[in-house]
Protein backbone atom coordinates (compact mmCIF):
# COMPACT_ATOMS: atom_id res chain seq x y z
CA UNK A 1 0.00 0.00 0.00
CA UNK A 2 1.30 3.27 -0.87
CA UNK A 3 1.42 4.99 2.70
CA UNK A 4 2.53 8.63 1.43
CA UNK A 5 1.31 11.68 2.98
CA UNK A 6 4.58 13.85 2.43
CA UNK A 7 5.34 14.96 -0.93
CA UNK A 8 8.57 13.61 -0.24
CA UNK A 9 7.80 9.98 -0.09
CA UNK A 10 7.39 9.23 -3.95
CA UNK A 11 6.22 5.92 -3.45
CA UNK A 12 6.75 3.09 -7.08
CA UNK A 13 3.10 3.28 -6.94
CA UNK A 14 2.61 6.55 -6.58
CA UNK A 15 5.18 7.34 -9.58
CA UNK A 16 3.40 4.83 -11.73
CA UNK A 17 -0.12 6.05 -11.34
CA UNK A 18 -0.53 9.96 -11.64
CA UNK A 19 -3.96 11.50 -9.86
CA UNK A 20 -5.53 11.01 -12.95
CA UNK A 21 -4.69 8.17 -13.79
CA UNK A 22 -5.73 7.22 -10.46
CA UNK A 23 -9.01 8.62 -10.95
CA UNK A 24 -9.86 6.73 -13.91
CA UNK A 25 -8.74 3.70 -12.81
CA UNK A 26 -10.79 4.56 -9.59
CA UNK A 27 -13.94 5.35 -11.31
CA UNK A 28 -13.54 1.70 -13.09
CA UNK A 29 -13.12 -0.11 -10.37
CA UNK A 30 -16.59 1.31 -9.18
CA UNK A 31 -18.28 0.94 -12.42
CA UNK A 32 -17.06 -2.58 -12.67
CA UNK A 33 -18.05 -3.04 -9.00
CA UNK A 34 -21.55 -1.77 -9.43
CA UNK A 35 -21.88 -3.57 -12.97
CA UNK A 36 -21.08 -7.25 -11.32
CA UNK A 37 -23.08 -6.64 -8.23
CA UNK A 38 -26.37 -5.57 -10.06
CA UNK A 39 -25.52 -8.48 -12.33
CA UNK A 40 -25.41 -11.08 -9.73
CA UNK A 41 -27.63 -10.36 -7.03
CA UNK A 42 -30.29 -7.86 -8.73
CA UNK A 43 -32.97 -8.42 -10.95
CA UNK A 44 -32.72 -8.09 -14.01
CA UNK A 45 -34.50 -4.30 -14.44
CA UNK A 46 -32.12 -3.25 -11.82
CA UNK A 47 -30.08 0.09 -13.32
CA UNK A 48 -26.55 -0.99 -14.21
CA UNK A 49 -23.19 0.95 -16.28
CA UNK A 50 -23.33 -1.07 -19.54
CA UNK A 51 -27.92 -0.53 -19.28
CA UNK A 52 -27.35 3.36 -18.46
CA UNK A 53 -24.76 3.60 -21.41
CA UNK A 54 -27.01 1.84 -23.88
CA UNK A 55 -29.95 3.72 -22.78
CA UNK A 56 -27.98 7.63 -22.98
CA UNK A 57 -28.57 8.48 -26.73
CA UNK A 58 -32.25 7.23 -26.90
CA UNK A 59 -32.90 9.20 -23.87
CA UNK A 60 -31.41 12.59 -24.35
CA UNK A 61 -32.93 12.31 -27.45
CA UNK A 62 -36.07 11.86 -26.71
CA UNK A 63 -38.73 14.38 -26.43
CA UNK A 64 -40.05 13.85 -23.36
CA UNK A 65 -37.03 13.85 -21.00
CA UNK A 66 -35.91 17.20 -23.01
CA UNK A 67 -38.78 18.45 -21.91
CA UNK A 68 -38.84 17.28 -18.52
CA UNK A 69 -35.19 18.29 -18.06
CA UNK A 70 -36.11 21.73 -19.10
CA UNK A 71 -38.93 22.24 -17.29
CA UNK A 72 -37.30 21.31 -13.81
CA UNK A 73 -33.85 22.98 -14.69
CA UNK A 74 -36.23 25.87 -15.62
CA UNK A 75 -38.45 25.79 -12.56
CA UNK A 76 -35.28 25.61 -10.55
CA UNK A 77 -33.64 28.64 -12.08
CA UNK A 78 -36.53 30.44 -11.54
CA UNK A 79 -37.12 29.27 -7.53
CA UNK A 80 -33.50 30.47 -7.16
CA UNK A 81 -33.57 33.77 -8.69
CA UNK A 82 -36.59 34.83 -6.67
CA UNK A 83 -35.14 33.32 -3.26
CA UNK A 84 -32.11 35.22 -4.42
CA UNK A 85 -33.72 38.44 -4.65
CA UNK A 86 -36.05 37.95 -1.78
CA UNK A 87 -33.44 36.93 0.64
CA UNK A 88 -30.65 38.93 -0.30
CA UNK A 89 -33.12 41.85 0.61
CA UNK A 90 -33.92 39.95 3.33
CA UNK A 91 -30.66 39.20 4.47
CA UNK A 92 -29.05 42.61 4.05
CA UNK A 93 -31.62 44.32 6.04
CA UNK A 94 -31.58 41.57 8.76
CA UNK A 95 -27.78 42.36 8.69
CA UNK A 96 -27.39 46.36 8.86
CA UNK A 97 -30.34 47.04 11.32
CA UNK A 98 -30.36 45.31 14.91
CA UNK A 99 -33.97 46.01 15.39
CA UNK A 100 -34.73 43.39 11.91
CA UNK A 101 -31.89 41.03 13.52
CA UNK A 102 -33.33 40.70 16.85
CA UNK A 103 -36.91 40.69 15.27
CA UNK A 104 -35.90 37.86 12.67
CA UNK A 105 -32.78 36.05 13.58
CA UNK A 106 -34.54 33.55 15.87
CA UNK A 107 -37.10 32.89 13.02
CA UNK A 108 -35.13 32.50 10.23
CA UNK A 109 -32.33 30.24 12.18
CA UNK A 110 -35.41 28.00 13.06
CA UNK A 111 -36.66 27.97 9.84
CA UNK A 112 -33.38 26.84 8.43
CA UNK A 113 -32.82 24.28 10.87
CA UNK A 114 -36.23 22.98 9.23
CA UNK A 115 -36.15 19.87 6.81
CA UNK A 116 -38.00 21.99 3.77
CA UNK A 117 -39.68 19.35 2.54
CA UNK A 118 -42.28 19.21 5.11
CA UNK A 119 -43.68 22.32 3.51
CA UNK A 120 -44.43 19.90 0.95
CA UNK A 121 -48.02 18.48 2.10
CA UNK A 122 -48.81 22.12 3.08
CA UNK A 123 -47.92 23.74 -0.08
CA UNK A 124 -50.05 21.31 -2.29
CA UNK A 125 -52.93 22.40 -0.20
CA UNK A 126 -52.50 25.97 -0.62
CA UNK A 127 -51.80 25.90 -4.31
CA UNK A 128 -52.80 22.56 -5.19
CA UNK A 129 -51.12 19.94 -7.34
CA UNK A 130 -49.71 22.39 -9.51
CA UNK A 131 -46.28 23.85 -10.28
CA UNK A 132 -47.11 27.01 -8.59
CA UNK A 133 -46.75 24.42 -5.23
CA UNK A 134 -43.79 23.39 -6.56
CA UNK A 135 -42.00 27.35 -7.30
CA UNK A 136 -43.22 28.04 -3.86
CA UNK A 137 -41.31 24.80 -2.49
CA UNK A 138 -37.98 25.74 -4.27
CA UNK A 139 -38.40 29.20 -3.19
CA UNK A 140 -38.89 28.08 0.72
CA UNK A 141 -36.21 25.75 0.56
CA UNK A 142 -33.65 28.35 -0.88
CA UNK A 143 -34.22 31.18 0.60
CA UNK A 144 -33.01 30.83 4.72
CA UNK A 145 -29.73 29.64 3.51
CA UNK A 146 -29.43 32.74 1.31
CA UNK A 147 -31.11 35.26 3.88
CA UNK A 148 -28.45 33.97 6.50
CA UNK A 149 -25.36 34.29 4.53
CA UNK A 150 -25.83 37.85 3.48
CA UNK A 151 -27.05 39.29 6.75
CA UNK A 152 -23.74 37.32 8.11
CA UNK A 153 -21.94 38.80 4.60
CA UNK A 154 -23.34 42.62 5.56
CA UNK A 155 -22.36 42.13 9.56
CA UNK A 156 -18.99 41.35 8.29
CA UNK A 157 -18.58 44.64 6.45
CA UNK A 158 -15.39 46.66 8.09
CA UNK A 159 -16.25 49.62 10.05
CA UNK A 160 -13.72 51.31 8.03
CA UNK A 161 -15.75 51.39 5.01
CA UNK A 162 -18.99 52.33 6.56
CA UNK A 163 -17.20 54.87 8.55
CA UNK A 164 -15.33 56.39 5.25
CA UNK A 165 -18.60 56.31 3.39
CA UNK A 166 -20.26 58.01 6.55
CA UNK A 167 -17.34 60.98 6.74
CA UNK A 168 -18.24 61.26 2.62
CA UNK A 169 -22.01 61.87 3.46
CA UNK A 170 -22.67 58.90 1.27
CA UNK A 171 -26.46 58.34 1.10
CA UNK A 172 -27.85 55.10 3.00
CA UNK A 173 -28.61 53.61 -1.21
CA UNK A 174 -25.12 54.00 -2.04
CA UNK A 175 -23.25 53.04 0.97
CA UNK A 176 -25.88 49.94 0.53
CA UNK A 177 -24.86 49.39 -3.42
CA UNK A 178 -21.39 50.75 -3.05
CA UNK A 179 -19.86 49.11 -0.07
CA UNK A 180 -22.26 46.74 1.77
CA UNK A 181 -23.25 44.57 -1.43
CA UNK A 182 -19.44 44.34 -2.93
CA UNK A 183 -17.99 43.39 0.37
CA UNK A 184 -20.36 40.79 1.19
CA UNK A 185 -20.15 39.37 -2.39
CA UNK A 186 -18.23 35.87 -0.73
CA UNK A 187 -20.83 35.43 1.30
CA UNK A 188 -23.66 35.89 -1.04
CA UNK A 189 -22.15 33.39 -3.50
CA UNK A 190 -21.90 31.02 -0.51
CA UNK A 191 -25.19 31.12 -0.08
CA UNK A 192 -25.80 30.98 -3.66
CA UNK A 193 -24.09 27.71 -3.47
CA UNK A 194 -25.86 25.88 -0.97
CA UNK A 195 -28.83 27.48 -2.31
CA UNK A 196 -28.86 26.25 -5.20
CA UNK A 197 -28.39 22.48 -4.06
CA UNK A 198 -31.24 22.79 -1.68
CA UNK A 199 -33.37 24.55 -4.72
CA UNK A 200 -32.64 21.50 -6.94
CA UNK A 201 -33.63 18.89 -4.14
CA UNK A 202 -36.87 21.27 -3.10
CA UNK A 203 -37.74 20.52 -7.27
CA UNK A 204 -37.33 16.55 -7.89
CA UNK A 205 -39.25 16.34 -4.56
CA UNK A 206 -41.93 18.25 -5.33
CA UNK A 207 -42.34 16.68 -8.68
CA UNK A 208 -42.27 13.25 -6.88
CA UNK A 209 -45.09 14.55 -4.37
CA UNK A 210 -47.29 16.50 -6.73
CA UNK A 211 -46.79 14.55 -9.68
CA UNK A 212 -46.30 17.25 -11.87
CA UNK A 213 -43.90 17.11 -15.18
CA UNK A 214 -39.92 17.57 -14.66
CA UNK A 215 -37.49 15.52 -14.34
CA UNK A 216 -38.14 13.95 -10.88
CA UNK A 217 -41.35 12.43 -12.47
CA UNK A 218 -39.43 11.16 -15.72
CA UNK A 219 -37.35 9.43 -12.55
CA UNK A 220 -40.24 8.47 -10.85
CA UNK A 221 -42.46 6.56 -13.83
CA UNK A 222 -39.98 5.00 -15.27
CA UNK A 223 -38.26 3.62 -12.42
CA UNK A 224 -41.94 2.00 -11.63
CA UNK A 225 -42.05 0.73 -15.04
CA UNK A 226 -38.89 -0.85 -14.91
CA UNK A 227 -37.22 1.33 -17.04
CA UNK A 228 -34.45 1.80 -14.92
CA UNK A 229 -31.51 2.59 -17.13
CA UNK A 230 -33.60 5.24 -18.47
CA UNK A 231 -34.63 6.92 -15.25
CA UNK A 232 -30.43 6.45 -14.13
CA UNK A 233 -30.09 9.13 -17.25
CA UNK A 234 -31.84 11.66 -15.45
CA UNK A 235 -30.10 11.64 -12.24
CA UNK A 236 -26.95 11.79 -13.87
CA UNK A 237 -28.46 14.90 -15.50
CA UNK A 238 -29.20 16.04 -11.94
CA UNK A 239 -25.77 15.01 -10.40
CA UNK A 240 -24.32 16.75 -13.40
CA UNK A 241 -26.50 20.30 -12.67
CA UNK A 242 -25.76 19.64 -8.88
CA UNK A 243 -21.80 19.71 -9.93
CA UNK A 244 -21.99 22.48 -12.06
CA UNK A 245 -23.54 24.95 -9.71
CA UNK A 246 -21.12 23.46 -7.08
CA UNK A 247 -18.03 23.72 -9.36
CA UNK A 248 -19.10 27.19 -11.30
CA UNK A 249 -19.43 28.81 -7.84
CA UNK A 250 -16.43 27.68 -6.28
CA UNK A 251 -14.63 28.88 -9.91
CA UNK A 252 -15.66 32.28 -9.69
CA UNK A 253 -15.31 32.73 -6.27
CA UNK A 254 -11.16 31.96 -6.72
CA UNK A 255 -11.19 33.89 -9.98
CA UNK A 256 -12.62 36.72 -8.59
CA UNK A 257 -12.20 36.70 -4.88
CA UNK A 258 -9.20 35.13 -4.64
CA UNK A 259 -8.34 36.83 -1.21
CA UNK A 260 -11.44 35.07 0.48
CA UNK A 261 -10.99 31.75 1.63
CA UNK A 262 -13.99 30.03 2.41
CA UNK A 263 -14.61 28.07 5.41
CA UNK A 264 -16.41 25.17 5.73
CA UNK A 265 -19.63 26.48 6.89
CA UNK A 266 -21.61 26.54 3.89
CA UNK A 267 -24.55 23.93 4.51
CA UNK B 1 -33.51 39.77 37.24
CA UNK B 2 -32.58 43.18 35.10
CA UNK B 3 -29.33 41.53 33.37
CA UNK B 4 -31.16 38.12 32.63
CA UNK B 5 -34.31 39.95 30.97
CA UNK B 6 -32.27 42.71 28.75
CA UNK B 7 -30.38 39.28 27.57
CA UNK B 8 -32.77 37.27 26.90
CA UNK B 9 -35.30 39.78 26.61
CA UNK B 10 -34.87 40.57 22.63
CA UNK B 11 -35.45 36.45 22.05
CA UNK B 12 -38.51 36.23 24.00
CA UNK B 13 -40.00 39.84 22.69
CA UNK B 14 -39.04 38.04 19.01
CA UNK B 15 -40.45 34.41 20.25
CA UNK B 16 -43.86 36.17 21.03
CA UNK B 17 -44.35 38.40 18.36
CA UNK B 18 -43.71 35.57 15.86
CA UNK B 19 -45.83 33.10 17.90
CA UNK B 20 -48.75 36.20 18.16
CA UNK B 21 -48.43 36.73 14.33
CA UNK B 22 -49.53 33.13 13.63
CA UNK B 23 -52.37 33.11 15.88
CA UNK B 24 -53.69 36.72 13.98
CA UNK B 25 -53.15 35.22 10.33
CA UNK B 26 -54.06 31.96 11.44
CA UNK B 27 -57.20 33.33 12.98
CA UNK B 28 -58.30 35.56 9.67
CA UNK B 29 -57.12 32.85 6.70
CA UNK B 30 -59.27 29.90 5.96
CA UNK B 31 -59.56 27.25 7.94
CA UNK B 32 -58.53 25.29 5.08
CA UNK B 33 -55.29 26.85 4.75
CA UNK B 34 -54.18 27.25 7.79
CA UNK B 35 -54.25 26.95 11.50
CA UNK B 36 -54.02 29.02 14.29
CA UNK B 37 -51.16 28.50 16.80
CA UNK B 38 -53.96 27.80 19.74
CA UNK B 39 -55.76 25.50 17.81
CA UNK B 40 -52.06 24.01 16.74
CA UNK B 41 -51.72 23.48 20.10
CA UNK B 42 -55.01 21.84 21.20
CA UNK B 43 -54.51 19.47 18.45
CA UNK B 44 -51.25 18.64 19.37
CA UNK B 45 -52.12 18.01 22.90
CA UNK B 46 -55.05 15.64 21.61
CA UNK B 47 -52.38 13.64 19.43
CA UNK B 48 -50.92 12.94 22.37
CA UNK B 49 -53.50 12.07 24.54
CA UNK B 50 -54.95 9.92 21.78
CA UNK B 51 -51.41 7.97 21.68
CA UNK B 52 -50.79 8.96 18.30
CA UNK B 53 -48.06 11.37 18.88
CA UNK B 54 -45.31 9.92 20.99
CA UNK B 55 -45.18 6.48 19.13
CA UNK B 56 -44.71 8.56 15.68
CA UNK B 57 -41.65 10.63 17.13
CA UNK B 58 -40.12 7.32 18.54
CA UNK B 59 -39.76 6.01 14.77
CA UNK B 60 -38.71 9.05 13.75
CA UNK B 61 -36.06 9.41 15.87
CA UNK B 62 -35.13 5.76 15.74
CA UNK B 63 -34.91 6.37 12.07
CA UNK B 64 -33.42 8.99 11.87
CA UNK B 65 -30.37 8.04 15.19
CA UNK B 66 -29.76 4.41 12.48
CA UNK B 67 -29.12 5.97 9.34
CA UNK B 68 -26.93 8.61 11.32
CA UNK B 69 -25.06 6.45 13.72
CA UNK B 70 -24.58 4.30 10.24
CA UNK B 71 -23.25 7.57 8.44
CA UNK B 72 -20.97 8.27 11.07
CA UNK B 73 -19.13 4.56 11.69
CA UNK B 74 -18.83 4.58 7.89
CA UNK B 75 -18.04 7.95 7.12
CA UNK B 76 -15.41 9.03 9.47
CA UNK B 77 -13.05 5.66 9.51
CA UNK B 78 -13.22 5.90 5.75
CA UNK B 79 -12.44 9.67 5.30
CA UNK B 80 -9.32 8.97 7.56
CA UNK B 81 -8.34 6.28 5.70
CA UNK B 82 -8.11 8.35 2.36
CA UNK B 83 -7.11 11.25 3.85
CA UNK B 84 -3.87 9.10 4.89
CA UNK B 85 -3.33 7.10 2.13
CA UNK B 86 -3.10 9.76 -0.12
CA UNK B 87 -3.35 7.29 -3.45
CA UNK B 88 -6.75 6.22 -2.27
CA UNK B 89 -7.54 10.26 -1.69
CA UNK B 90 -6.49 11.19 -4.86
CA UNK B 91 -8.13 8.42 -6.89
CA UNK B 92 -11.73 9.07 -4.91
CA UNK B 93 -12.17 12.33 -3.87
CA UNK B 94 -13.39 13.53 -7.26
CA UNK B 95 -16.23 10.94 -7.07
CA UNK B 96 -16.94 11.97 -3.32
CA UNK B 97 -17.48 15.29 -4.56
CA UNK B 98 -19.53 14.51 -7.19
CA UNK B 99 -21.94 12.36 -4.78
CA UNK B 100 -21.75 15.24 -2.31
CA UNK B 101 -23.48 17.71 -4.73
CA UNK B 102 -26.01 15.21 -6.21
CA UNK B 103 -29.71 15.56 -4.49
CA UNK B 104 -29.83 12.19 -3.20
CA UNK B 105 -33.73 12.69 -3.46
CA UNK B 106 -33.61 11.38 -7.15
CA UNK B 107 -31.82 7.77 -5.54
CA UNK B 108 -35.52 7.33 -3.57
CA UNK B 109 -37.37 5.75 -6.63
CA UNK B 110 -34.81 2.97 -6.99
CA UNK B 111 -34.52 2.34 -3.55
CA UNK B 112 -38.15 1.78 -3.34
CA UNK B 113 -38.68 -0.85 -5.90
CA UNK B 114 -35.59 -2.61 -5.15
CA UNK B 115 -36.21 -2.93 -1.31
CA UNK B 116 -39.98 -2.24 -0.53
CA UNK B 117 -41.30 -0.81 2.17
CA UNK B 118 -39.21 -1.91 5.37
CA UNK B 119 -37.37 -0.38 7.80
CA UNK B 120 -34.20 -1.19 5.83
CA UNK B 121 -34.72 1.04 3.37
CA UNK B 122 -35.79 4.01 4.95
CA UNK B 123 -32.19 3.68 6.57
CA UNK B 124 -30.85 3.44 3.42
CA UNK B 125 -32.31 7.10 2.68
CA UNK B 126 -30.96 8.18 5.68
CA UNK B 127 -27.93 7.00 5.66
CA UNK B 128 -26.48 8.31 2.03
CA UNK B 129 -28.13 11.69 3.08
CA UNK B 130 -25.74 11.69 5.65
CA UNK B 131 -22.66 10.59 4.51
CA UNK B 132 -21.39 12.25 2.27
CA UNK B 133 -20.95 15.24 3.92
CA UNK B 134 -19.24 13.39 6.46
CA UNK B 135 -16.43 12.03 4.33
CA UNK B 136 -16.17 15.01 2.19
CA UNK B 137 -15.24 17.38 5.65
CA UNK B 138 -13.01 14.57 7.06
CA UNK B 139 -11.29 14.13 3.70
CA UNK B 140 -10.95 18.00 3.02
CA UNK B 141 -9.90 18.20 7.19
CA UNK B 142 -7.51 15.45 6.69
CA UNK B 143 -6.05 17.10 3.64
CA UNK B 144 -5.08 19.94 5.42
CA UNK B 145 -2.94 18.27 7.72
CA UNK B 146 0.39 20.04 8.06
CA UNK B 147 2.92 17.54 6.56
CA UNK B 148 5.21 19.30 8.89
CA UNK B 149 3.23 17.31 11.80
CA UNK B 150 3.39 14.25 10.17
CA UNK B 151 7.09 14.37 9.52
CA UNK B 152 7.78 15.06 13.07
CA UNK B 153 6.08 12.82 14.50
CA UNK B 154 7.83 10.25 11.96
CA UNK B 155 11.28 11.39 12.37
CA UNK B 156 10.54 10.63 16.54
CA UNK B 157 9.69 6.89 14.98
CA UNK B 158 6.13 7.45 15.71
CA UNK B 159 4.19 4.60 15.31
CA UNK B 160 1.18 4.37 12.35
CA UNK B 161 -0.86 3.93 15.37
CA UNK B 162 0.12 7.10 17.50
CA UNK B 163 0.34 8.66 14.45
CA UNK B 164 -3.17 8.51 14.24
CA UNK B 165 -4.40 8.95 17.58
CA UNK B 166 -1.86 11.83 18.23
CA UNK B 167 -2.10 13.30 14.99
CA UNK B 168 -4.99 12.44 12.28
CA UNK B 169 -7.49 12.12 14.35
CA UNK B 170 -7.25 14.89 16.72
CA UNK B 171 -6.02 17.64 13.61
CA UNK B 172 -9.28 16.17 11.80
CA UNK B 173 -11.74 15.87 14.23
CA UNK B 174 -12.72 19.66 13.98
CA UNK B 175 -13.35 19.03 10.30
CA UNK B 176 -15.37 16.18 10.52
CA UNK B 177 -17.88 17.94 13.60
CA UNK B 178 -18.62 20.54 10.68
CA UNK B 179 -19.30 17.39 8.56
CA UNK B 180 -21.25 16.25 11.71
CA UNK B 181 -23.67 19.56 11.39
CA UNK B 182 -23.93 19.10 7.70
CA UNK B 183 -24.83 15.62 7.88
CA UNK B 184 -28.04 16.10 10.98
CA UNK B 185 -29.60 18.98 8.21
CA UNK B 186 -29.26 16.65 5.24
CA UNK B 187 -30.46 13.19 7.64
CA UNK B 188 -33.95 14.98 8.40
CA UNK B 189 -34.67 15.66 5.15
CA UNK B 190 -33.47 12.82 4.45
CA UNK B 191 -35.68 11.26 7.29
CA UNK B 192 -39.12 12.99 6.02
CA UNK B 193 -38.23 12.02 2.29
CA UNK B 194 -38.27 8.59 3.38
CA UNK B 195 -41.17 8.61 5.66
CA UNK B 196 -43.13 10.26 2.05
CA UNK B 197 -42.38 8.20 -0.69
CA UNK B 198 -41.35 4.98 0.79
CA UNK B 199 -43.75 3.26 3.70
CA UNK B 200 -45.19 6.14 5.53
CA UNK B 201 -44.52 6.35 9.17
CA UNK B 202 -43.20 8.50 11.89
CA UNK B 203 -43.61 12.24 11.90
CA UNK B 204 -44.09 12.07 8.11
CA UNK B 205 -47.05 9.47 7.95
CA UNK B 206 -48.46 12.01 10.64
CA UNK B 207 -48.00 14.79 8.33
CA UNK B 208 -49.52 12.93 5.38
CA UNK B 209 -52.50 11.43 7.00
CA UNK B 210 -53.83 15.10 8.39
CA UNK B 211 -52.95 16.95 5.13
CA UNK B 212 -55.49 14.31 3.35
CA UNK B 213 -58.06 14.50 5.99
CA UNK B 214 -57.72 18.18 5.82
CA UNK B 215 -56.71 18.43 9.21
CA UNK B 216 -54.82 21.64 8.97
CA UNK B 217 -53.96 22.32 12.36
CA UNK B 218 -52.82 18.60 12.90
CA UNK B 219 -50.90 19.05 9.43
CA UNK B 220 -49.13 22.17 11.65
CA UNK B 221 -48.63 20.44 15.06
CA UNK B 222 -46.66 17.46 13.29
CA UNK B 223 -44.02 20.59 11.48
CA UNK B 224 -44.33 22.15 14.63
CA UNK B 225 -42.76 19.35 16.28
CA UNK B 226 -40.88 18.62 13.25
CA UNK B 227 -39.21 22.48 13.72
CA UNK B 228 -38.44 21.77 17.33
CA UNK B 229 -36.66 18.70 16.49
CA UNK B 230 -34.50 20.68 13.87
CA UNK B 231 -33.75 23.24 15.70
CA UNK B 232 -32.97 20.61 18.64
CA UNK B 233 -30.81 18.68 16.67
CA UNK B 234 -29.02 21.64 14.96
CA UNK B 235 -28.07 23.25 18.25
CA UNK B 236 -26.18 20.02 19.32
CA UNK B 237 -24.66 19.80 15.76
CA UNK B 238 -23.98 23.46 16.07
CA UNK B 239 -22.15 23.03 20.34
CA UNK B 240 -20.62 20.18 18.63
CA UNK B 241 -18.54 22.19 16.17
CA UNK B 242 -18.07 24.92 18.16
CA UNK B 243 -16.54 22.62 21.05
CA UNK B 244 -14.05 20.79 18.80
CA UNK B 245 -13.38 23.89 17.01
CA UNK B 246 -12.08 26.30 19.74
CA UNK B 247 -8.25 25.66 18.62
CA UNK B 248 -8.68 25.46 14.92
CA UNK B 249 -7.74 28.85 13.36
Amino acid sequence: MAVAALPSTNTAARRAFGPTTARIVAGFVILAFWEIVARLAAPDFVAKPSGIIAAIPSVITSPSFLEAAWITIAATAEGLVAALILGTALGLFVGRSVIADRALRLWVNSFNAMPMIVALPLMSLWFGYTSAARFATIIFAAIFAVIINAAEGAQSVPKDYLEVAGSFRASRLRVLFEVVVPASTPYLLAGLRLAAGRALIGAVVAEFFLAIPGLGYFILFHSRTYHQNEAFVAVLLLAGFGVGCDVLITAATRRYLPWYRRDERTD
Amino acid sequence: MRAALSRHGPFLLSLSGGLALWEIVGRNTSEAFMAPLSETLVRLVQLTEAGKLVPQVESSLALFVTGFVAALVVGMPLGLLFARVRLLREAFDVYIMILYATPMVALIPFILSLMGFGFAPKVLVVFLFAVFPILYNTVEGARSIRPELIEVARSYRSSEWALWREVMVPYTLPFVMTGVRQAIGRALVGMIAAEFFLSATGLGALIMTASQSFDTAGVFAAILIIGVLGVGLMHIGTMLEAHFARWRH
